[in-house]
C-alpha cells in the first residue's frame, strides 16, 4: 500500500508542483493594472502548460479541469463557458481528424508511391527531394500528419528493401524520414487547411474583430516561403545526413513490384479524391461565410454519406480528448482577451522589449518569432498558438503582420519530437534517435526564422 | 514459478536475454519476455497509431515486434523455445488487451514462453505487468542511469536480477552476501539452485561494521554452509570486517553474480534513506540478484 502512494507520488510530481503553484500563485495578491479575473486566467494558462508538458493526467482530464476551473474561479458562468468551448476551430480540429481518417484509409499510398517514384527515378537525392516536394505540396491542404501517415509506408519499405542488401543505413534511413517529416512540417504554413494552429489564429483574429483571414490571403503570406524552403531543406537534409547508398535501384525497383498490384484507381478512390478537391474549393472560395471548420464537416458527411468510411473507423480515430482540449485552450484563450489578462501580457511585454531595442517592430517580429519557435519545441505548435495568439494579437494591434508570422513560426519547431506529429510518427518507426532532430533541426529552424524575418519585414511590405 | 525477462533492443538485450533464459531454465520457470517503447504523447496518440496502422497493410510492424521476433529466434536457437518449424513468429498474429499486446505463437503451446508489447513509461509498465502475471523474478538489463535500477528493485514488487555487464562465455562465480537479514533465507535457496543448474562456484561472504559477528550472522551462515554441503557445491568463505556495500562490489569485481536478499526496512525508509541492497545495485559493476523475503 505505502508503495504504491511512494509511487504515485513520484510519478505524478508535475500534478502536485502544478497543484502547489497554482495555489501559491492564487493565494498572491493580483498585480497592477491586472483584474483579478485576468489574474486567474493567467494562472489557468500557467497550468494548462505544464499539463500539457508533462502529461500528469490525461488529457481531457486536462481539458475538462481547464473548463470547470473558469467557472470556479469566477471567470465567467457556467453557461459563459460553455460558449466559448466550441468554434469554428474546433470543428475544423475536428473535421480534419476525421478527413485524415477517411483519406488515410482510401489507400492511395500505393498510388503515391508509384507517382513519386516514376518521377524520382532511383537516384537517392532525387527520392529525397521528391518526399519533401511532394509532402510539403500535399501538406498544405490535408494537413501534415495526413501526408506523413501516408508517406511513412514508403520511405521504410525502401528503407527496408535497401537494409535487406546489407547494412543498417542509419543516414539513409534518416534522410528519406525526416524528407517525410519535414517536407509535411513546412507544407503546413502554406494555406489554413495545413494545421490546426493556422486556422486557430485565423479564429482569434475573426472573434478579436481584427481581420478576416480568406483561405486565398493566406496563402499570398505562406506559400511563397513554402517554396522557397523545399530546396532549403533538401540541401540541409542532404548535409547532415548524406546517405551510405546514393543510387536505391534495387530497393525502388523492390517497391515498384510491391505497389505495381495497386492497379488502376478504383472509382472510390476517384470518389474520395473528388470529394476532396471539392472541399479545397469550398474553402477557397466560401470559407469567408461558412467557415473552414463547417466545409471540413462537410466534407465528412459527404465521405459518411458514399460510403467511403465507416463511421466506426472515424470514431477509433478521432482524438476527442484532443478536440476538448483545444476547445478548453481557445476557451481560455478568449477569456484571455476578455478578461484584458492578454493586453496586460501584452503591455508589460512592450514595455520591456521598447526599453532595450531602437527598431521596436523589427524586433517584436523576431522575438515573437523565437518565443514562438521556442514553445512550440516543448509544448506542441498547436497548443503553443491557443496559448500565444491572444497576446500576440493584442501587441500587434490592427495589424496582421504579427499574428501571422507566429502561426507560420508555430511550424518551426523542428528539433524536438513533441513539436509536431509529424516527428512522433517518424519517431515510431524505432530508426531515429532524439539526438537526430536535434543535428538537422537547429539549421532548418535557423533558416526558418532567417527566411521569416526577411518575408516579414522586406517582402511583405512591397506587396501588402 | 514466473519469471519476467525485460528486453529493450536487439543490441544491447543479447546478453540479458542469455543469462534470463538459462535462469529461468534452473527455475524450470515460465519466462515472459517483455519490450516495452516509447509512447507517443497523449496528444498524439491517436495520429501515431492511425500511421502504424496504415503501415501494417504494408506488412511493416511496430519496431517491438521486430526485437520480440530477434528474441524468439535467439531463444530458438539455445534450444529454450522447442520448435521445427521455421517461419513460426507471425508479426500479425497478436492480441492486444488494455494496451498490452501479447504474441499468438501456435508452435510454442505447451511451452513456458510469453512474447509480450507494451508501450510507455518502463517502470510503469512493468508494474503493470507485474500485477497482472505475479512473477517471481524480474530480469532487466543495467543501465548507465542508475536511479532506473533503484526505481526497478523499489517499485516492482518482486526479487529483481540486474545483468549488470553480463558477457556471453565469461566465466562467473557466486558471490552469496549472507547477513541476518529476513531475506538471506530465500538468498540461499536461489543461489544454490542457479550454482546448481549452470555449474557455478558459490563465494560466501558475510561482512561485520562492527569487530565482531553478530549471533543472527554466524546463524545465517551456519544455515547457508550446511545447505551448501548438502547440495555438494564448490564454496569458499570470507569473513569481512568492514563496510559491507563496498566489501561486496570490491569482492564481486567484475566475475562474480552478486546474490543477496533485500533489506528488512519499510518502503519509506528505503525510499528515504536507502538500503545495503539499494546502495550494492548502484555501484555493483556485475551481474546482481536481489532476492525478496516473500
Amino acid at each position: 500500500m505505502l508503495v504504491n502512494i511512494i509511487y504515485w507520488l513520484k510519478q505524478k510530481q508535475w500534478l502536485v508542483v502544478t497543484f502547489f503553484l497554482s495555489l501559491i500563485l492564487y493565494v498572491l495578491p493580483t498585480p497592477d493594472g491586472l483584474e483579478i479575473s485576468g489574474y486567474r486566467v493567467i494562472i489557468i494558462v500557467i497550468l494548462f502548460i505544464l499539463l500539457i508538458l508533462f502529461e500528469p493526467i490525461p488529457l481531457p482530464a486536462t481539458a475538462m479541469l481547464i473548463i470547470v476551473l473558469q467557472v470556479l474561479f469566477g471567470i465567467g458562468s457556467a453557461n459563459d463557458v460553455a460558449s466559448t468551448f466550441m468554434s469554428d476551430s474546433v470543428f475544423f480540429i475536428m473535421g480534419s481528424l476525421m478527413l485524415a481518417t477517411a483519406i488515410i484509409s482510401q489507400g492511395l499510398d500505393t498510388r503515391l508511391a508509384l507517382a513519386i517514384i516514376n518521377i524520382t527515378g532511383h537516384k537517392t537525392w532525387k527520392i529525397s527531394f521528391g518526399f519533401i516536394l511532394f509532402c510539403a505540396l500535399l501538406s498544405s491542404f490535408i494537413g501534415e500528419h495526413t501526408v506523413t501517415a501516408m508517406m511513412m509506408p514508403v520511405g521504410l519499405t525502401l528503407i527496408r528493401n535497401t537494409i535487406l542488401e546489407g547494412d543498417k543505413n542509419k543516414k539513409l534511413s534518416a534522410l528519406l524520414l525526416f524528407s517525410i517529416a519535414y517536407g509535411s512540417a513546412i507544407g503546413s504554413i502554406g494555406t489554413p487547411s495545413g494545421g490546426g494552429r493556422n486556422v486557430i489564429m485565423i479564429g482569434y483574429l475573426e472573434q478579436f474583430g481584427v481581420a478576416e483571414i480568406t483561405y486565398l490571403t493566406w496563402m499570398k503570406y505562406a506559400y511563397p516561403i513554402l517554396l522557397i524552403q523545399i530546396p532549403i531543406t533538401a540541401i540541409i537534409l542532404w548535409r547532415t545526413f548524406f546517405p551510405e547508398k546514393l543510387i536505391l535501384d534495387s530497393a525502388v525497383r523492390k517497391l515498384k513490384i510491391q505497389v505495381a498490384h495497386s492497379g488502376k484507381l478504383s472509382n472510390q478512390q476517384i470518389l474520395s479524391i473528388l470529394i476532396f478537391i471539392s472541399i479545397f474549393f469550398g474553402w477557397v472560395f466560401f470559407s469567408s461565410t461558412l467557415g473552414l471548420g463547417m466545409i471540413s464537416l462537410i466534407g465528412v458527411i459527404t465521405y459518411l454519406s458514399f460510403g467511403l468510411i465507416d463511421w466506426r473507423e472515424i470514431n477509433k480515430n478521432t482524438n476527442w480528448g484532443l478536440i476538448m482540449l483545444f476547445g478548453a485552450a481557445i476557451s481560455v484563450g478568449v477569456q484571455m482577451k476578455e478578461t484584458g489578462a492578454a493586453l496586460w501580457i501584452a503591455n508589460n511585454f512592450l514595455n520591456f522589449v521598447d526599453n532595450i531595442f531602437i527598431n521596436t517592430q523589427f524586433s517584436h517580429s523576431i522575438i515573437s518569432i523565437i518565443i514562438t519557435s521556442s514553445l512550440t519545441n516543448i509544448l506542441s505548435n498547436a497548443a503553443t498558438i491557443a496559448v500565444l495568439g491572444p497576446i500576440i494579437i493584442n501587441i500587434s494591434g490592427d495589424s496582421i503582420v504579427l499574428p501571422m508570422i507566429t502561426a507560420l513560426s508555430s511550424a518551426f519547431g523542428f528539433l524536438t519530437i513533441v513539436a509536431s506529429p509529424s516527428y512522433m510518427i517518424i519517431y515510431s518507426s524505432g530508426l531515429l534517435k532524439s539526438s537526430d532532430f536535434i543535428r538537422g533541426g537547429w539549421k532548418m529552424m535557423g533558416t526558418s526564422i532567417l527566411l521569416l524575418i526577411i518575408f516579414s519585414n522586406f517582402i511583405w511590405p512591397l506587396f501588402f | 514459478m514466473k519469471f519476467l525477462l525485460a528486453i529493450g533492443s536487439k543490441d544491447f538485450s543479447g546478453d540479458t536475454l542469455h543469462i534470463g533464459s538459462q535462469i529461468a531454465l534452473a527455475f524450470s520457470a515460465h519466462l515472459s519476455i517483455v519490450y516495452v517503447g516509447s509512447k507517443p504523447k497523449d496528444l498524439y496518440l491517436n495520429r501515431v497509431k492511425q500511421a502504424q496502422e496504415n503501415l501494417e497493410k504494408w506488412e511493416i510492424y511496430h519496431p517491438g515486434i521486430d526485437v520480440l521476433k530477434w528474441a524468439f529466434n535467439k531463444l530458438k536457437d539455445t534450444g529454450f523455445i522447442k520448435s521445427k518449424n521455421s517461419n513460426d513468429f507471425n508479426p500479425a498474429n497478436i492480441l492486444e488487451s488494455s494496451g498490452r499486446y501479447k504474441m499468438i505463437l501456435p508452435s510454442t503451446y505447451g511451452q513456458k514462453i510469453d512474447l509480450i508489447l507494451r508501450e510507455g513509461d518502463l517502470i510503469e509498465e512493468l508494474r503493470s505487468e507485474f500485477f497482472k502475471e505475479k512473477y517471481s523474478i524480474g530480469i532487466i538489463g543495467g543501465s548507465k542511469d542508475r536511479n532506473r535500477s533503484k526505481d526497478i528493485l523499489q517499485f516492482l514488487p518482486s526479487s529483481i536480477f540486474i545483468t549488470n555487464n553480463f558477457k556471453i562465455g565469461k566465466k562467473y562465480k557466486i558471490l552469496l552476501c549472507v547477513d541476518d537479514s529476513k531475506a538471506t533465507k530465500n538468498a540461499v535457496k536461489f543461489a544454490i539452485i542457479i550454482a546448481k543448474k549452470l555449474n557455478l562456484d558459490v563465494t560466501l561472504i558475510t561482512v561485520s561494521k562492527i569487530k565482531t559477528f553478530k549471533d543472527g550472522y554466524k546463524n545465517a551462515v551456519k544455515n547457508a554452509v550446511k545447505i551448501l554441503k548438502k547440495e555438494k557445491i564448490n564454496f569458499t568463505q570470507e569473513f569481512v570486517f568492514g563496510d559491507p556495500v563496498s566489501s561486496f562490489v570490491k569482492y564481486a569485481n567484475d566475475d562474480h553474480i552478486i546474490i543477496m536478499g533485500d533489506s528488512s526496512k519499510t518502503i519509506l525508509r528505503k525510499f528515504l534513506f536507502g538500503s545495503k541492497s539499494l546502495a550494492t545495485l548502484k555501484k555493483a559493476n556485475s551481474p546482481i540478484l536481489i532476492v525478496r523475503n516473500e
